[in-house]
């Protein structure tokens, strides 16, 4: 039973694919891609109304037939209720998300609501992973879909889906967006070989990758942080919080070899890459990235950082 | 499904819907069913509000088990009205015991909504339905506070909520209770499971019996004449006649077949009785009744009108009666036997009608002297009188000389019957009050009477009224007019207070409307509908496409009134506001081609009209700024509407354009 019923939303999923074709995001959610069909609930109640409706008409009972009437006009409303509750929503995702294997990639979503009604109860699924949101009317929410990701690779999501149940759970309603979004999944970082310093020696110790001797650039707020290394100034002109950070080592530039790791397998040594990127990322040092295939030059920040980890995601031996 | 544990607050809300509809067969249900409901209910909730969930899996099948079988034991079936309620509410109350998920809760709503129906199969009431139409909407309300997960509304908007889609749902439900097929027959046979108990008059008379009738104001039927009225004194309408006597009790019998037809002389009377639910199978019909539109109705061999099955439900009948009608020729042997079979007891009154029959011989003779008594002697007419036990007719006769008209009558017949006449009792009503409001007659209990008929050879069957002879003012007015005043009448008030027994008048009135257009809305009244709607020669089929006709605009009508919520607003607000300020300009000689932006028009309205010129500038300004820019507009939308409403540009003047 759940089989035939997984194998008919399947079918069901792709003959949406090719109806609506492929989405370019923002899309606004029109009528002609919303699907209705009452839940396991709503099923029940049509029994119940059906039910009461034999009983009103046996028993010539016009206020039950009108109060089974109402039932009826109750439940149809509630469907187009259900139906509206997607109707002219707004969707956008960021295209492009980051993630470590083995733990969850973070889809992010924007729903956005340009009517006086609040949507509530929305549900964003992405293959298994989904979460839920109410979105006020005139405003809009982000919602973080995690979908867990075991393996290192580029994963991409073809389609994902909007649903709800909202007002009483006895209808369901949902859309399904072609929206091609990517999670470049790193590998998990993890590995023994301790960060190579300047010139290949590797003989520092982790703790004096992050001096305080010399000013080394901003970086972005983490809790915990002394108060003097806040920088006020941004904060003051309205930018971000950030962090003065120092270093002693930032100045010195590092290559991450793939040719360093020679000998372990194909996986570890992307996991040890992995890890040193991380670290000499957070150590605001200056390095670049250097596997068969790819070559990411010398860069420091955010940016960098991230080209380095979808270049080791990206990696096919 | 969704998994989340329920709240008490759910369950709360459940349970307070739940008591509400089972408090709606209240006197339906036995007490051990609503004790048992209210007492699941209570520990679940006292369970949850302690954090604890539901009671273990044994335990709730044990009682499951119990309640199953308590039900079965008590009502023999789990089919027919009554058991199916019982077993539903025992059910729901069950479900709410061991409730655990948002799928219990469901099923509990679904049993709320079912046993409100039930509710209303049995009952006529508006009030019963507005009560019920409540429950719907608390505990739809509730089902949104269940459903929703993520920040739900609160009580007050879930509330609101519930009840916009209640609102939304009625032009449907209107729709569909109009034109919606009605069956001409039940389905399936119906069981009377006799759980309401009959009313007003029943099928034995003994002394005292009406007296009790006469004292509820309860309306037994309501009649609308097509025409005038009978006169007063014709407002005879026929129950059931007795014609065994015990001594002290009358009691039905035989009633012989087939009614031998009358012959009608005088007037035709055309009118509908509006019978209540009596649980008895006569329809009281004013005597005689000739023709009458009931399915399966007939007369009984003494010309009561019956149906097959005791009312249940009330009904109305369209009947034609002649008060005054001619007799067959001859009484048959059978009912003659029946009406003059020997009496037993009485020895005092059967020896008294012997030494009057001796001087009387002839029949009508003997009548008139047997009156004569009544009028002579010093008999009263009383609503409370003496408690008559064993030969109730010599007590009454000779000793007490008090009665109300069952005691008159049945007196009468005795004496008739010691003659060797033809006698029986009619039972019935004698009577009525106007409602002038809205153009019948009210009969209600107060209004039972008791009358004879005798067998005269060569008339046929005679009414006599011996109550008429004692006190012509109950047959004249009402019994409250006849008994005197200290006598404990209900309908008496009314008398001294006209203004209240008018408001009752009138809200009889509504009542009865209420009854005709909604109760007791049918397949005619459908194809009256369809006339209306100048449909030509209205059948099923045609009711049919009608409704789906009206279905599909309403539901065009609901989609646009759904979606139309959804609109974004502000900005409309905006795009009207400026195209009523261009309208504006045009008025006054300056339209804006299409193409053209709002500052470049605001020039160009500048030049031509410096007048106008800053004016119009600004309002272009902040609608630009409302319309493209992010922050920064000083005004909102409204205020800007505001403006432009404001904003009055008169025609330039003859002296500007010279």
């Amino acid at each position: 039973m759940s089989t035939l019923r997984q194998a008919a939303i399947g079918r069901l999923r792709a003959w949406a694919a090719r109806r609506h074709g492929s989405d370019s995001l923002p899309i606004k959610i029109n009528r002609r891609r919303i699907y209705i069909l009452p839940t396991r609930v709503g099923l029940m109640l049509a029994l119940t109304l059906v039910a009461m409706l034999i009983a009103g008409l046996n028993y010539n009972s016009n206020l039950g037939l009108a109060f089974a009437f109402l039932m009826v006009g109750v439940a149809l409303v509630t469907m187009h209720h259900c139906n509206r509750n997607l109707l002219g929503l707004q969707v956008d995702a960021a295209a492009e998300v980051d993630a470590f294997a083995g733990r969850d990639a973070d889809f992010t979503f924007v729903l956005r609501n340009d009517s006086k009604v609040d949507r509530c109860d929305v549900e964003i699924r992405c293959q298994t992973a989904c979460g839920t949101r109410t979105v006020a009317a005139l405003s809009s929410e982000s919602v973080a879909v995690a979908v867990p990701v075991a393996r290192r690779g580029v994963i991409h999501l073809e389609q994902f889906e909007l649903r709800t149940r909202y007002p009483f759970g006895w209808f369901h309603a949902w859309t399904y967006v072609q929206g091609s979004l990517t999670a470049h999944v790193a590998p998990a970082p993890r590995g023994t070989r301790i960060l190579p310093a300047a010139g290949g020696l590797g003989s520092l110790s982790r703790s004096e990758a992050r001096g305080d001797e010399d000013f080394a650039g901003l970086r972005a707020y983490e809790p915990g942080v002394p108060l003097k290394h806040m920088a006020w100034k941004v904060l003051a002109r309205g930018g971000e919080a950030a962090v003065r950070s120092y270093s002693s080592l930032a100045a010195q530039p590092e290559w991450l070899e793939w040719s360093s790791l020679e000998g372990q397998l194909t996986e570890d040594r992307l996991s040890q890459l992995c890890l040193w990127v991380l670290e000499s990322d957070s150590a605001q040092r200056i390095y670049g990235l250097r596997i068969p295939g790819k070559e990411i030059p010398l860069g420091r920040g955010s940016t960098h950082r991230i080209a380095c980890l979808r270049a080791l995601a990206a990696y096919e031996p | 499904m969704n998994h989340k544990p329920i709240s008490f607050d759910h369950l709360l809300g459940v349970s307070a819907c739940l008591a509400m509809a089972v408090a709606a067969h209240l006197g339906s249900l036995p007490v051990w069913v609503l004790v048992t409901v209210a007492m699941a209910g209570g520990i679940r909730l006292l369970l949850a509000y302690r954090g604890r969930s539901a009671p273990p899996r044994a335990i709730r099948l044990a009682v499951a088990a119990l309640a199953i079988a308590l039900v079965f034991a008590q009502f023999r079936t789990f089919n027919g009205l009554s058991a199916g309620t019982a077993l539903l509410a025992l059910m729901a109350g069950l479900k709410l015991f061991e409730a655990e998920t948002p799928r219990d809760i469901y099923i509990v709503t679904l049993s709320i909504y079912f046993l409100s129906v039930s509710a209303l199969l049995q009952s006529d009431s508006f009030w019963l339905l507005a009560y019920l139409i409540v429950i719907l909407w608390l505990t739809t309300a509730s089902l949104l506070r269940l459903t929703t997960r993520h920040s739900g509304p609160d009580w007050r908007r879930a509330l609101r909520y519930a009840g916009r889609i209640l609102v939304q749902g009625l032009p449907l439900a209107l729709a569909l209770w109009l034109l919606f097929p009605r069956l001409a027959a039940p389905l399936w046979h119906l069981p009377d499971d006799g759980s309401s108990a009959a009313t007003g008059l029943s099928d034995t008379l003994s002394p005292g019996d009406i007296d009790q009738l006469v004292q509820s104001d309860e309306v037994a039927f309501r009649v609308r004449f097509a025409a005038a009225p009978p006169p007063p004194l014709e407002r005879y309408w026929r129950g059931p006649v007795m014609h065994d006597f015990d001594g002290h009790t009358w009691r039905r019998a035989y009633s012989g077949g087939a009614a031998p037809p009358l012959q009608p002389q005088g007037p035709a009377y055309r009118y509908t009785v509006s019978m209540e639910p009596h649980r008895h199978n006569w329809i009281f019909a004013l005597d005689w009744p000739a023709r009458w539109d009931l399915p399966g109705g007939r007369l009984t061999g003494d010309y009561t009108l019956v149906q097959r099955d005791p009312l249940s439900r009330p009904i109305d009948v369209a009947v034609t009666s002649y008060t005054h009608v001619q007799n067959p020729a001859a009484l048959g042997t059978l009912l003659r036997k029946r009406d003059t079979a020997p009496l037993r007891g009485n020895p005092r009154t059967l020896q008294f009608a012997h030494t009057l029959r001796a001087q009387h011989p002839d029949d009508v003779e003997y009548l008139r002297s047997v009156l004569a008594i009544f009028t002579q002697q010093p008999f009263y007419y009383t609503l409370t009188p003496p408690k008559l036990a064993g030969n109730s007719v010599d007590a009454f006769l000779f000793d007490t000389k008090r009665g109300f008209c069952g005691h008159y009558a049945s007196a009468f017949a005795v004496l008739m019957r010691a003659a060797g006449i033809p006698a029986h009792i009619v039972t019935g009503y004698q009577g009525g009050t106007f409602n002038r409001f809205a153009d019948y007659w009210i009969v209600r209990q107060s209004d039972a009477h008791a009358w004879v008929e005798v067998w005269i050879e060569g008339q046929g069957w005679l009414r006599i009224d011996p109550t008429s002879a004692i006190a012509p003012n109950r047959v004249e007015q009402s019994a409250a007019g006849a008994l005197s005043a200290d006598e404990p009448l209900v309908s008496r008030w009314q008398r001294r207070t006209p203004w209240l027994a008018d408001t009752r008048l009138r809200l009889d009135a509504l009542g009865q409307l209420w009854r005709e257009r909604i109760l007791l809305f049918d397949q005619d009244s459908q194809s009256r509908l369809l006339e209306w709607l100048h449909i030509p020669e209205p059948d099923g089929q045609k009711l049919v496409l009608v409704m789906a006709a009206a279905l599909t605009l309403v539901m065009c009508w609901l989609t646009w009134s759904v979606r139309r919520e959804i609109e974004p607003a502000r900005r409309e607000l905006l795009l009207r506001a400026y195209s009523r300020l261009c309208a504006k300009l045009a008025a006054v000689g300056i339209p804006r081609p299409l193409h053209e932006g709002a500052e470049a028009y605001a020039m160009r309205v500048a030049e031509r009209r410096p007048d106008l010129g800053p004016t119009v500038a600004a309002l272009c300004r902040q609608y630009s700024r409302l319309r493209y820019g992010a922050a920064g507009a000083r005004i909102t939308v409204a205020q800007f509407d505001a403006a432009v409403r404001a904003f009055r540009p008169r025609a330039r003047t003859r002296a500007a354009r010279a």
